[in-house]
């Protein structure tokens, strides 16, 4: 019992500062999305979100920028992960470059470096695909929607893929080493060990940082609004950027915090589904 | 031959991947003629530094001072909220524990973007916008669970048969902590500080919405000045890129152990 009063007495200060103080802010988006601009009770902002249709070129947008980026982040995560736990020696060293690089630059930073390297005249991007011959002509990035899309969802690959990348070595880790060495035995090549032992002993791995690599793609920010700013024609407008737009530029809180609590829920769904569904396996 | 080949790979994901920023950094020091070359100029045929001198004399240093006053602000804000709680979950049991601790994880998964508004407001409420002390507050609910994540995930790295000795030998549970504990996991606890202080360093959309006070403004909000509709001042913004990237690029390689372990800790273990 003293016990119970040490603890909560400890945790005292998160629950009154951080717990106090986001649900503030909660009840603070939800009685907004209910409001006129005179403060009356009214449906009208989400009336206004559903009947918008900016509202479903950002969602689709965003399926689109977490599809192409999760894919990428993954799949490179996973294949620098399953090189870097090979080697012994110089693990450091090309950890330090390849995951800790874009890690520590500034989200700003990626951005900008990104958006001089699709320039479509001086970009460097330009220049190196014509001199290897992939593209035939200088492809003006920035300047079509599709070709936008794609140019930000390559510059997310390279700025968020590190984090897939360690928790990947941390779970490739933690796999037990007999169980390659009976996938040995029992005569599987490297393409059937890593099909059957590395794949099925990361699938926790996998959920979780599936889960947290798409909710953290869908909040993502500054690279959009740097390198596009949502453009060209919305292009790259995100549920994000959309909000942005819609209470700093337009200056329409209550219907940004409408469109905020619908993201609320899209997020929150998906989080539920996920831990659901490992709970699920969890207790198999 | 697999590790043959496995060196073959890394260096050239290597090399894509560091080619970026390293372009990045021979920009900075292109006069303009060079950097607007058609075709493109590789390496720099003169290096310069004017766009270095170009930041210097727009007092980049205030800059960097203020995103050091809200880096430090932030980190120990959210170590003081972050600690206790963190010990907390490592240690004992008690009443709505999983409750709290899933909220910490849920906080995480907050888009910043949507309490940007609500934030504005209060922090105008309290007649603290524009200020270095209220936008370390807006950070707080952001912070802080990733704090608790890390310290709690280091605390229950300390056996407790450590503390229970201490307590046997007559400390008291505070004591036990401060002797035994925060020795143990101080590195620990230095490494969450600074990732508070980095998260910050690199954050945008609430330093440039919430100070609106020149002199008050962080780096990232002095570099996205550069960046116009029309036409972006390319030179400058590199060289306040490069500057700015280095303190934290230098912390990250050096502590990237506890930042990974602190990391993965959610994800990996339980």
């Amino acid at each position: 019992m003293r016990e119970q009063k040490i603890a909560l007495r400890m945790v005292m200060p998160y629950v009154l500062i951080i717990i106090a103080f986001v649900v503030l802010l909660l009840i603070s988006n939800i009685v907004m999305s209910f409001s006129t601009t005179d403060g009356n009770f009214t449906f009208q902002n989400y009336k206004a979100i559903f009947t918008d249709n900016v509202f479903y070129k950002s969602v689709f947008n965003t399926c689109i920028w977490v599809l192409g980026s999760v894919a990428g982040q993954i799949l490179l995560g996973l294949a620098v992960a399953l090189l870097l736990t090979q080697i012994k020696r110089g693990q450091v060293f090309f950890r330090s470059i390849i995951l800790i690089l874009p890690w520590a630059t500034l989200d700003i930073v990626a951005g900008v470096m990104w958006k001089w390297m699709y320039n479509d005249m001086y970009g460097v991007l330009n220049d190196i695909l014509v001199k290897i011959g992939l593209a035939k002509d200088y492809i003006p990035w920035l300047a079509t929607p599709k070709m936008a899309m794609i140019a930000v969802i390559v510059a997310n690959i390279w700025k968020g893929f590190c984090l897939s990348g360690m928790f990947f070595i941390a779970g490739i880790q933690t796999i037990p080493r007999e169980l390659y060495e009976a996938a040995e035995i029992d005569g599987a090549n490297a393409y059937g060990r890593f099909w059957n032992v590395t794949i099925p002993q990361l699938k926790p791995v996998l959920m979780t940082t599936l889960m947290f690599t798409i909710i953290w793609t869908i909040n993502y920010f500054p690279l959009i609004y740097v390198m596009t700013g949502g453009g060209p024609n919305y292009g790259t407008e995100t549920i994000v950027t959309y909000i942005y737009r819609l209470s700093l530029r337009f200056l329409e809180y209550n219907k940004a915090a409408a469109l905020s609590n619908i993201l609320f829920i899209i997020v929150f769904t998906i989080a539920y589904l996920f831990t659901k569904k490992m709970a699920r396996e969890v207790a198999a | 031959m697999m590790r043959v080949v496995s060196y073959i790979l890394l260096t050239f994901i290597a090399i894509v991947i560091v080619f970026p920023f390293l372009w990045l950094v021979l920009t900075s020091f292109k006069t303009y003629q060079q950097i607007y070359s058609y075709p493109i100029i590789y390496l720099p045929k003169s290096w310069t530094i004017e766009h270095y001198q170009k930041i210097a004399s727009l007092d980049f240093k205030r800059y960097f001072l203020n995103s050091v006053i809200v880096g430090v602000g932030t980190m120990l804000f959210s170590l003081v909220v972050g600690i206790f709680p963190a010990y907390a979950f490592s240690r004992y049991s008690f009443r709505f524990k999983s409750e709290l601790l899933v909220s910490v994880l849920i906080f995480q998964m907050f888009p910043m973007v949507v309490f940007l508004v609500p934030i504005f407001k209060f922090l105008d409420w309290i007649k603290l916008l524009d200020t270095h002390i209220g936008l370390i507050l807006a950070y707080l609910p952001f912070t802080t669970p990733i704090t608790i994540v890390f310290l709690r995930s280091f605390f229950l790295s300390v056996p407790k048969s450590l503390e229970e000795a201490a307590l046997i030998d007559g400390c008291n549970r505070t004591r036990a902590f401060l002797r035994v504990i925060f020795p143990v996991t101080l590195p620990g606890i230095a490494a969450v500080g600074v990732y508070a202080f980095l998260f910050t360093w690199s954050e945008l959309l609430y330093s440039m919405s919430l100070l609106t006070s020149k002199r008050l403004q962080t780096i990232p909000t002095f570099l996205s000045v550069f960046v116009g509709q029309y036409q972006t001042r390319w030179g400058p913004l590199f060289a306040g890129s490069v500057f700015a990237t280095l303190p934290p690029l230098i912390v990250f390689i050096l502590l990237q152990r506890y930042f990974i372990s602190g990391l993965v800790s959610g994800a990996v273990k339980e």
